[in-house]
C-alpha cells in the first residue's frame, strides 16, 4: 500500500512539474491580457527563452546566467511587439502571429549548433526530504526552485492584482484605456511594463523546458504549449487561480493519458491525446461559468489599439 | 477663497475645423455659469482644453490671474480644476469605490471616511463596493462627481450632464450643483438645453462656430434669445394647422393587440387599439419605460404577436416583417439612432443600403451597386440639409442632429405613407430639432401619416393632431390635440385619469 501511494506521490510530482511552463507562461499573458493588450506571441516568446536559456547554458556553463538570460531574451522579444502594438499601433492579432512565426523560425536558427548537446544536471531541492517522506515526499519536495515559484506566481498575481495600487491601475487601463488616461495614467507605459512582464515569463517557461524538464534543445520542443497557455488564460476568464487548476488538469491528463496508453487501454490513442485539450477546456467552463464574474474580470478593452486624443 | 479663472484668446484648430477660434471668457466663484451651445460649437473642446485632455494652438488659461499650464489631466487635477464628462470616464468592471481610490494618493481608511463624509454631507446614497456598471447613469455621474470633490475642486466642470438623466435625477442633479456653487466651488456647466440655463446658471456665454458670441445674465434673457443667439438666426416658429380628418380615409387600424413578453424588463402591452387618418399625426406621449419601446418594435415588425391585427392600407400586416413592411410603405426612425437606426461604424452610403428595397436596386445578381447607393445617398443628403455631401464618410463622424436627419431622409425619400418615430428629437440642437419638426409637418402637409412616440410633451403638443398616452402598457382615450393641455397630459402620464 505504501508503494501504490509512493506511486501516487511521484505521479502527481510528475504532474506538477509539466504545468509548470504553463503556469509561468499564463500567468504572464494574463497581466499582460488585463492590461488590455491580447500578445498571441507566447509560444514564440516561449520558444527564444528555450534555445536563449539553453545555449546560455552552454556558453557559460551558468545556470544562473542560463535563466536570468531566457527572462531577458523574452523580454526583448516582446519589446519587439510592444514597439509595433503600443508606439507604431499595428493590430495586436495580427503582431502576435508574427511574433510567434518569428520566434519559432529564430529559435531554430540558434538552435542549429546546440542540436545533441546533452543538458546540466538543475539542483533540486529538499531531495532527502522527498525519499525519506512517503507520498507527501514526491509531492512537495525535490522540486527545481522555478516550480516552488511557478506554484506560488499565481496566488502572487491574485493578490497583486486585487490588492495593489499598480494591480488597479493595470484592470483600469483594461478596462477603459480612455478613462486611464483621462484620470492622468499613463496607459502606453503601463501597457508596455505588461507586455514586458509577460515577455521575461514566457522566456522563464521555456528556459523551465530546456534546462529542467527536458534538459537539452530539441527544435520546436515548446510543442503548442504557449497556445495552450494561452487558451487557459481567456477559459480561466483572466483568474489567476483557476489558470494554476486548469494547468494542473491540464498537466495531469496529459500524464494520466499517457500511462493509459502505456498499459494499453481499448481506447483509441488519439482520442486519449486530444483528452487534455478537451478535459480542461471543459472544466474551465464549468467552473467560470458565472457570467457576472466573468463580465466583471475581462478586460473589456482586450486586443484595442489606444492613441491618445491630442 | 475667491476663484478666479480667466480664459484668454484660446484657439484649436482641428483639419477642416475650426473648433475654437480666440475665445476669452472670465469666470468667478459663488456663480454657476451656462457655455450654451449647439453640438459642435467648440463648447466640448474648450473644457477638453480646461480640464488637460486637449492642448490648444494658441492662448492662455488663468487662475487667479497667474497664467496655469494645463499639458495633461494631471496638471488640471493638480491646479484643482474637476471635470465630469459628458460621456463617463469610469472603469465599468472596477467597484465605486477602486474607481475613487485609483487616482487618490491616500490610504484607503483615511480615503473611506473622506468619501462617506462626502456622502452624507450631499445625500448621495451609493454602494461603494458594487462595481460601475452596476450603476444607473445618475449614480455613475455621482460618482464622477464624488472623484472630483474627493480633491477639494476650485472649478468644476460639468459637461452636458443631463443628457443621460432622468427628470429626477435631473432635479437631484441642480440641487447639489447649487449647493457646491454655495459652497465656494466655481461652477462652469455645458449644454445645449435652454431650459437647463435658465433655471440652474445665474451667468451665460453663447458659443457659435467656436466663438464666443455672447455673455449676459440669465436674468435678461428668454427661451427665445438664447436659441436666437445660439442658431445665429430666427428661427421660424412652426405653426401646425389644426386639421378635421372627420372624412379622410382611415389609412391604419390595430385592434386587440396584446404582448407579453419573458423579458422582466420589458413592457407587456394590453388591449391596444388605435387607428389613423391619412394625414394625421398621431402622438403618443409617456414616461419611458412604460411600453413605447414595445410598441414600436410591433409596429416595425421587429415583434411578432400573434392574434394581433394591424390593417395598413387595407392590408393586414401584422405578420409582416420590418423589411416587407417598408416595401409596402411604411418608414420607421427608432429611438437609439446609434445602435438601431444605423450602424456608426459603416460609411453613409452603406448605412442606406442597409435599408434597400427590392425597387431600389442597390444590389444586382449579389454585387453591391456601388454608384447607384452613392447616388441615391448624396439625394438624401442635400434633400435633407445634412451638414456634408461626403457618402464616404463613417457615420459615428456625424452630429447627433445630422444622423438623425440622415435617417429621417433615408427613410422618407421613398415617399412611405405612414413614418413612425420614437423620439426622433432626443439629444438634439435647437437648430436640429426645428428642422425635423418642420419636416414632420411637411409631411402630414402632404397628405402622409406619421405616428410620434415621445417623451417630450412640448413636441408632442406641437406636432400632433390627435394624442394618446401610454401608461404601464396601456393606452388612454385618444384625444383632439386641441382639448389638451401639458397638464392634462402629465396627470396621464402618472397613471391618473381626467374626463
Amino acid at each position: 500500500m505504501s508503494f501504490d501511494l509512493n506511486f501516487i506521490g511521484i505521479l502527481i510530482g510528475a504532474i506538477m512539474a509539466s504545468s509548470v511552463p504553463l503556469i509561468l507562461a499564463a500567468s504572464g499573458e494574463l497581466i499582460t491580457e488585463r492590461s488590455g493588450v491580447l500578445n498571441l506571441g507566447v509560444e514564440g516568446m516561449m520558444i527564444i527563452g528555450a534555445i536563449s536559456g539553453f545555449a546560455l547554458m552552454v556558453v557559460t556553463d551558468n545556470l544562473f546566467f542560463a535563466v536570468v538570460g531566457s527572462m531577458l531574451s523574452g523580454l526583448i522579444i516582446s519589446l519587439i511587439f510592444g514597439l509595433l502594438t503600443q508606439s507604431l499601433l499595428t493590430n495586436h492579432v495580427a503582431t502576435g502571429l508574427a511574433l510567434t512565426i518569428f520566434g519559432i523560425g529564430m529559435s531554430a536558427m540558434i538552435g542549429k549548433n546546440f542540436v545533441g548537446i546533452p543538458g546540466k544536471e538543475f539542483p533540486l531541492l529538499f531531495v532527502n526530504l522527498k525519499e525519506s517522506i512517503p507520498f507527501l515526499g514526491p509531492v512537495l519536495f525535490g522540486h527545481s526552485i522555478i516550480l516552488y515559484f511557478a506554484f506560488g506566481l499565481p496566488f502572487l498575481t491574485n493578490y497583486f492584482l486585487k490588492k495593489t495600487k499598480t494591480g488597479l491601475i493595470i484592470r483600469a487601463v483594461g478596462d477603459s484605456p480612455t478613462s486611464a488616461s483621462n484620470q492622468g495614467i499613463n496607459v502606453t507605459l503601463v501597457r508596455y511594463s505588461c507586455i514586458l512582464y509577460g515577455g521575461a515569463m514566457c522566456g522563464l517557461a521555456g528556459a523551465y523546458l530546456s534546462l529542467i524538464y527536458t534538459p537539452q534543445w530539441i527544435e520546436n520542443m515548446t510543442g503548442g504549449r504557449g497556445w495552450i497557455a494561452l487558451a487557459l488564460v481567456v477559459f480561466a476568464t483572466w483568474s489567476p487561480i483557476k489558470v494554476l487548476i486548469g494547468a494542473l488538469i491540464f498537466g495531469g491528463i496529459t500524464i494520466l493519458q499517457l500511462h493509459m496508453q502505456a498499459v494499453g487501454l481499448r481506447i483509441p490513442v488519439q482520442l486519449l491525446s486530444a483528452l487534455p485539450y478537451i478535459m480542461t477546456i471543459i472544466v474551465l467552463v464549468v467552473i467560470s461559468r458565472d457570467s457576472r464574474k466573468i463580465k466583471l474580470n475581462t478586460p473589456t478593452s482586450l486586443g484595442q489599439i489606444f492613441y491618445k486624443e491630442k | 477663497m475667491n476663484t478666479k479663472l480667466k480664459v484668454s484668446e484660446i484657439s484649436k484648430i482641428y483639419p477642416g475645423c475650426i473648433a475654437n477660434d480666440k475665445v476669452s471668457l472670465e469666470f468667478g466663484s459663488g456663480k454657476i455659469y451656462a457655455l450654451l451651445g449647439e453640438n459642435g460649437a467648440g463648447k466640448s473642446t474648450l473644457v477638453k482644453i480646461l480640464s488637460g485632455v486637449v492642448k490648444p494652438d494658441e492662448g492662455q488659461v488663468f487662475l487667479n490671474d497667474e497664467s496655469i499650464k494645463l499639458n495633461s489631466p494631471l496638471d488640471a487635477k493638480k491646479n484643482n480644476i474637476g471635470m465630469v464628462f459628458q460621456h463617463f470616464n469610469l472603469f465599468e468592471t472596477l467597484s465605486v469605490f477602486e474607481n475613487l481610490s485609483i487616482d487618490s494618493d491616500k490610504k484607503d481608511e483615511e480615503l473611506k471616511t473622506l468619501v462617506n463624509d462626502i456622502l452624507k454631507k450631499y445625500n448621495f446614497k451609493i454602494d461603494l463596493d458594487i462595481p460601475v456598471l452596476n450603476l444607473s447613469a445618475g449614480q455613475k455621474q455621482k460618482v464622477e462627481i464624488i472623484r472630483c470633490l474627493i480633491r477639494n475642486p476650485k472649478v468644476l466642470i460639468m459637461d452636458e450632464p443631463t443628457s443621460v438623466l432622468t427628470e429626477q435625477e435631473t432635479d437631484d442633479l441642480f440641487i447639489s450643483l447649487k449647493q457646491f456653487s454655495k459652497d465656494g466651488i466655481l461652477i462652469i456647466y455645458i449644454t445645449h438645453k435652454l431650459k437647463e440655463v435658465l433655471s440652474l446658471c445665474d451667468e451665460v456665454a453663447v458659443m457659435r462656430k467656436g466663438k464666443v458670441v455672447s455673455v449676459s445674465n440669465t436674468i435678461d434673457e428668454k427661451i427665445e434669445s438664447l436659441a436666437n443667439k445660439m442658431v445665429g438666426e430666427n428661427l421660424n416658429t412652426i405653426k401646425k394647422k389644426i386639421n378635421n380628418f372627420k372624412n379622410s380615409e382611415e389609412i391604419l387600424k390595430i385592434s386587440n393587440l396584446n404582448f407579453k413578453s419573458d423579458d422582466p424588463y420589458e413592457t407587456n402591452l394590453n388591449n391596444l387599439n388605435l387607428s389613423l387618418k391619412k394625414g394625421e399625426c398621431l402622438g403618443i406621449a409617456g414616461i419611458s419605460g412604460n411600453g413605447q419601446n414595445e410598441l414600436f418594435q410591433i409596429l416595425s415588425g421587429e415583434i411578432i404577436t400573434e392574434g394581433t391585427s394591424i390593417m395598413f392600407r387595407n392590408k393586414e400586416i401584422g405578420k409582416l416583417n420590418p423589411r416587407e413592411r417598408r416595401e409596402y410603405l411604411m418608414a420607421f426612425s427608432p429611438e437609439d439612432r446609434i445602435s438601431q437606426a444605423a450602424v456608426p461604424e459603416l460609411k453613409i452610403y452603406e448605412n442606406v443600403a442597409l435599408n434597400n428595397f427590392k425597387s431600389s436596386n442597390f444590389f444586382e445578381k449579389g454585387l453591391v451597386n456601388e454608384k447607384k447607393i452613392k447616388e441615391h445617398s448624396k439625394k438624401i443628403l442635400s434633400n435633407f440639409s445634412v451638414n456634408t455631401d461626403n457618402v464616404e464618410l463613417k457615420s459615428q463622424f456625424l452630429s447627433g442632429g445630422n444622423l438623425q436627419k440622415l435617417i429621417i431622409g433615408r427613410e422618407l425619400i421613398t415617399s412611405p405613407e405612414l413614418l413612425v418615430c420614437f423620439n426622433p428629437t432626443w439629444g438634439l440642437d435647437v437648430g436640429a430639432i426645428n428642422y425635423i419638426h418642420e419636416t414632420l409637418v411637411q409631411i402630414n402637409e402632404q397628405g402622409k401619416s406619421s405616428i410620434l412616440i415621445s417623451t417630450d410633451n412640448d413636441e408632442l403638443l406641437k406636432l400632433s393632431d390627435r394624442i394618446c398616452v401610454i401608461y404601464k402598457g396601456k393606452l388612454s382615450k385618444i384625444m383632439n390635440a386641441d382639448t389638451v393641455s401639458a397638464e392634462k397630459l402629465g396627470i396621464l402620464m402618472g397613471g391618473g385619469s381626467i374626463d
